[in-house]
């Protein structure tokens, strides 16, 4: 009995935890459902009256959620593809190359980019890209972003590529292959686990960007989900059930895919923060 | 300054010599408060713009418009932004307009600052007239110079004398007003009826009124202090009643200072409201829709506003709850205010400009805008549907047809106007006006005292004023 | 043989492309930064050099040390009370066999969404007129409380919301490191007649004091980093009661065209950040280290 007692409080402190965070979502998601601010705040746990599903219509079309939505997909995935293939290619080059001094060099020029806070850069990236006439084009978050990621994205992936033992692209190189040929086909493959971390790492970044987004976009057409929606709360602020629909449209598709890929994101996550 | 105003029941003469008053309030006194609308009114010859005769093929092309008109309040200004949009697109081959509405804050002290400090402003968009915006943009070479279109228009004199002034630098026009607007008080008529309260048209009513309301735990003043611009409002008309009509044409010259007697005794006034509790609970999170739903909710029986805000209580989702029983009134005449206690706050500061960065179709595209934006019609309409003053002078016969009983008053509020004094936001440099929006916060939040706000706004002040005069 | 990879032109290939854009949107603007920091670049006019009149005034700025001051209440919060509630529930979640899954995905789930989306949902919930827990007060018969809005509040309201989001996230790293002891060493404590406390903080906690270091360092880092969700919540408001550093320097630079004075208060950040993570290296890792071993 003692025992059970004893056990069971771990998993009594832990329900309060998944309480406070689950709470927040079940109120939005009751929300959007409700017809009204007064119902929202008569019964803020309890179950719609009526499931109203007008809203969920409504947001999509005023929100634009789904322009928000591609935008936010298409950058946050290009922009860590291609981080993901430069870093690799510059780690190979860096840590397979018999380049050794040069190498080490570069390591440690593009390591200092991990000591500078983001948005420390923030006013000069700003000017920056106003002079290269990109404010207000995709251009201006994809370029910052992908450059973002590099530092991190170099220092894991040359880790992971030192682990690498010689004697394959030795025997690759017996076989005939040139190094672009060995860099594909011998040394990616092996590394597809950091590949994927880090591609990770930079996707959800990406993804959730908020403070360049904001400030280097402003044609409506052109924005992301994060600062999508602050605009539309902005705009839609008195109505509660609505900006919350809006809330479980950006809330909803990160929630799925991490349903199915939670191992490899908290795998991913947490290994890029102890690395950093 | 002319006080002297031609009181006549013409709405339209009344409002035309009172934005007279207010252009002198400016600095500017070439314009005689009597001048008749009649004289003006002679398009040029070649005024057919845009239609080019050549049915050559067309080329296709697109003009960013900037907008702040979001939400369901400001739906009647969008429709007739539409409207203009459809008609000059339709006008225009080729042409294709690509909105872009941001929140009238963020454009205003966010977009488009940075915009134009890059030198990428959209061809068209919102700005406010004064030497924070309009001006400074003007005197840096971002903006267009609209002279010629207006000559080609033959518009320039259509618009009420004085409401070009806070557009213009050395005498070319860079912005356009869209409307006008006076700050006063909206209170519901209900609730006034119910607690037997007098209109409040004196400051005893007001007091009294605002007293038995918190008395009863309605909220007297509906306040939403999230952007300091809000009760930036209220502040301005209370330094134009306390400390004269003239007091805000005087930051910037260096005559009157903010940590004056008369101004501080404004911001005292404002502290004692707060201090009475007054204004909303949690103002400072409240923002501006906010504190219109309080109003329209009935849980605040006044609320000190725009006159656009007129459009807000109409039967409809946004107002449904109120309308029919609002009325406005100018703030009441303050005791031992200086001034004459009739002036009203007026601005006409509020309209687009049109960026210097552009191609002669895009030019083309703008002629159209504004021929088809700044017309007879659409200032109607404005009126009619929308309750913002147009900044043109329309017919006798045009006004007669307002029915809204807010926007009568409104235009009574005007008529009856000894002076007028603008909002010192179109007057004093950006920076001072931020100043003042960080300092009445923390006045608010009870962490400055009066003369602490003063002190630090007029700080600011001398340093503008000092690099002006560099 | 060799030659195969020592092609400098792959070598450039596959290098230069990294090093540009690196250099472009790192480097150039940290040079361009300390340039801008010491004009009075405003976007419209000329700028001129003004030496250190920027950080003069950036020390003389009341606002500006009152955002400092905040950045040091996150700072002191994330370490004092956050670090120490996250190994609590790391413990507690490695002790149990049941639901382990299920709690570390769940903890870790706000972690994964955007900050400003979080900002517009912990604002709901703070609503005073239809917010969760002002709903909960009213049913108690308290009065609402103005969270966002009061001086009292505001900070703390982002205080949690902050760490309602990334809590889980250092929680999952913990817990990473306590399953990775061995477990014969916790058999043995347990053979010793440790009770689980006793064992957590005399066996588990010295285990894993690395990875609570880790955990330091990078709140010491998020707290410098605080700026989506104070743009997102408050902007910066009451009467700058929430504004951090970050957020004040973008204002400063956006809203005011101030670009020079705006640059002269991210050196500054970057200095802070520079400080005290070599702070936090010399007298905690390095202590550690010799106390170690």
């Amino acid at each position: 009995m003692a025992a059970n007692v004893r056990k069971s409080i771990p998993h009594l402190m832990m329900l309060v935890y998944v309480v406070i965070i689950l709470a927040p979502f079940l109120f939005i998601l009751f929300s959007s459902f409700k017809s009204s601010n007064i119902e929202i705040a008569a019964h803020p746990f309890g179950l719609p009256d009526k499931w109203v599903f007008d809203n969920y219509k409504e947001a999509w079309v005023k929100a634009k959620i789904n322009v928000y939505f591609f935008n936010s997909l298409y950058l946050a995935v290009s922009a860590a593809v291609v981080g993901v293939l430069m870093a690799a290619a510059t780690s190979f080059a860096l840590t397979r190359m018999k380049f050794k001094r040069t190498s080490a060099a570069i390591y440690q020029f593009v390591l200092i980019g991990m000591l500078i806070p983001g948005n420390v850069l923030f006013i000069a990236q700003y000017l920056l890209v106003t002079d290269l006439h990109i404010l207000n084009t995709h251009w201006s978050l994809f370029l910052p972003y992908t450059a973002g990621a590099l530092p991190f994205s170099v220092l894991l992936i040359a880790a992971f590529m030192r682990a690498i033992p010689n004697e394959l692209e030795e025997a690759a190189i017996v076989d005939g292959m040139g190094v672009l040929r060995m860099f594909a086909q011998v040394i990616l493959p092996l590394t597809v686990p950091a590949l994927v971390t880090v591609f990770i790492v930079n996707f959800l970044g990406n993804w959730n960007e908020y403070l360049l987004s904001f400030f280097f976009i402003s044609k409506d057409a052109l924005r992301t989900l994060p600062t999508g929606m602050v605009q539309f709360r902005d705009a839609f602020q008195m109505n509660y059930a609505l900006v919350c629909t809006g809330i479980v449209f950006s809330v909803v598709p990160v929630l799925v895919i991490y349903m199915f890929l939670q191992r490899k994101i908290i795998e991913g996550l947490t290994a890029g923060s102890v690395k950093g | 300054m002319h006080k002297k105003l031609v009181s006549s029941l013409a709405v339209s003469m009344a409002m035309s010599a009172f934005l007279a008053a207010c252009g002198s309030n400016d600095g500017n006194n070439t314009s005689s408060p009597s001048a008749s609308p009649s004289e003006s009114a002679s398009p040029s010859p070649s005024a057919s713009p845009s239609e080019s005769a050549s049915p050559e093929k067309v080329e296709n092309f697109t003009v960013s418009l900037r907008h702040i008109q979001i939400g369901d309040a400001q739906k009647f200004r969008k429709a007739i932004l539409d409207d203009v949009v459809a008609k000059t697109e339709a006008e225009v081959p080729g042409l294709k307009f690509e909105l872009d509405p941001v929140e009238d804050q963020v454009n205003r002290f966010t977009k488009l600052p940075a915009e134009m400090a890059a030198g990428n402003p959209p061809k068209i968009f919102d700005v406010f007239g004064g030497a924070g915006d309009t001006q400074k943009y003007a005197a840096a070479g971002r903006m267009l110079d609209l002279t010629p279109i207006l000559d080609e228009l033959g518009i320039k004199d259509k618009f009420l004398s004085g409401v070009l002034e806070p557009f213009s630098v050395d005498g070319k026009v860079y912005g356009l007003p869209i409307g006008g607007n006076t700050e006063g008080i909206f209170y519901n008529t209900e609730l006034f009826a119910q607690y037997n309260l007098n209109p409040p048209t004196t400051w005893d009513d007001l007091i009294k009124a605002a007293d038995t309301l918190k008395a009863n735990d309605i909220t007297p003043f509906a306040m939403g202090s999230s952007g300091a611009w809000v009760p930036n409002m209220l502040v301005n008309t209370l330094i134009g009643r306390v400390a004269g009509e003239k007091t805000n044409n005087g930051f910037i010259t260096g005559e009157v200072k903010w940590n004056s007697p008369d101004v501080l005794a404004a911001y005292q006034l404002y502290a004692d409201w707060e201090k009475a509790g007054y204004f909303s609970k949690g103002e400072l999170g409240k923002d501006y829709d906010g504190m219109l739903n309080d109003f329209v909710a009935g849980k605040a029986g006044m609320m000190f506003d725009g006159s656009w805000r007129s459009s807000a209580f109409k039967n409809d989702a946004v107002g449904g709850a109120i309308a029919g029983k609002v009325a406005f009134v100018s703030l009441p005449a303050v005791p031992n205010g200086k001034g004459d206690q009739t002036s009203v706050n007026a601005n006409y500061a509020n309209g687009y400009g049109f960026s210097s960065d552009v191609n002669e179709n895009e030019k083309k595209a703008i002629t159209a805008f504004i021929k088809n934006l700044y017309s007879d019609e659409m200032q109607l309409r404005g009126l009619l549907e929308d309750g913002v003053l147009p900044s043109m002078k329309l017919s006798e016969a045009s006004v007669a047809q307002v029915s809204d009983p807010v926007v009568k008053q409104v235009l009574d509020v005007l008529a009856n106007a000894g002076a007028s004094f603008p909002h010192f936001d179109s007057v004093v440099q950006s920076k001072v006006y931020t100043e003042t929006e960080t300092q009445l916060a923390k006045l608010i939040a009870g962490k400055a005292t009066p003369q602490q706000v003063g002190d630090a706004i007029q700080k600011v002040q001398d340093a503008e004023n000092a690099a002006a005069a560099k | 043989m060799r030659a195969t990879l020592k092609n400098p032109y792959i070598y450039l290939l596959f290098v230069l492309p990294t090093i540009a854009l690196y250099f472009l949107f790192f480097i150039y603007p940290m040079l361009t930064s300390f340039y801008y920091g010491f004009t009075n670049y405003n976007g419209l006019n000329t700028q001129d050099f003004i030496g250190l009149d920027n950080f003069v005034n950036a020390f003389q700025d009341p606002d500006f040390r009152n955002s400092i001051l905040n950045n040091i209440y996150i700072l002191l919060f994330s370490c004092c009370i956050q670090v120490p509630l996250i190994v609590i529930f790391s413990l507690l979640i490695s002790n149990v066999k049941r639901l382990q899954g299920f709690y570390k995905t769940t903890v870790f789930m706000p972690s994964i969404l955007s900050t400003s989306v979080i900002g517009i949902l912990w604002g709901y919930i703070y609503d005073p007129d239809v917010g969760l827990i002002n709903s909960i007060l009213k049913s108690l018969g308290l009065e609402p409380i103005y969270f966002l809005a009061d001086m009292k509040w505001a900070l703390w309201s982002i205080l949690i919301t902050n760490a309602w989001q990334w809590m889980g996230f250092y929680i999952v790293l913990i817990l990473a490191a306590i399953l990775a002891i061995p477990r014969d060493i916790e058999e043995a404590a347990m053979i010793d007649g440790a009770t689980g406390v006793q064992r957590a903080w005399y066996l588990t906690v010295p285990l894993i004091k690395p990875v609570i270091n880790v955990v330091i360092m990078l709140s010491i880092a998020g707290a410098l980093r605080v700026v989506d969700i104070v743009l997102v919540m408050t902007g910066g408001g009451p009467a700058g009661a929430t504004d951090v550093m970050a957020s004040y320097m973008v204002n400063q630079a956006i809203k005011y065209g101030d670009y020079g004075y705006g640059s002269a208060l991210s050196i500054i950040i970057f200095a802070i950040a520079l400080v005290l993570t070599a702070l936090y290296q010399i007298v905690i890792v390095r202590r550690q280290e010799k106390v170690e071993y």
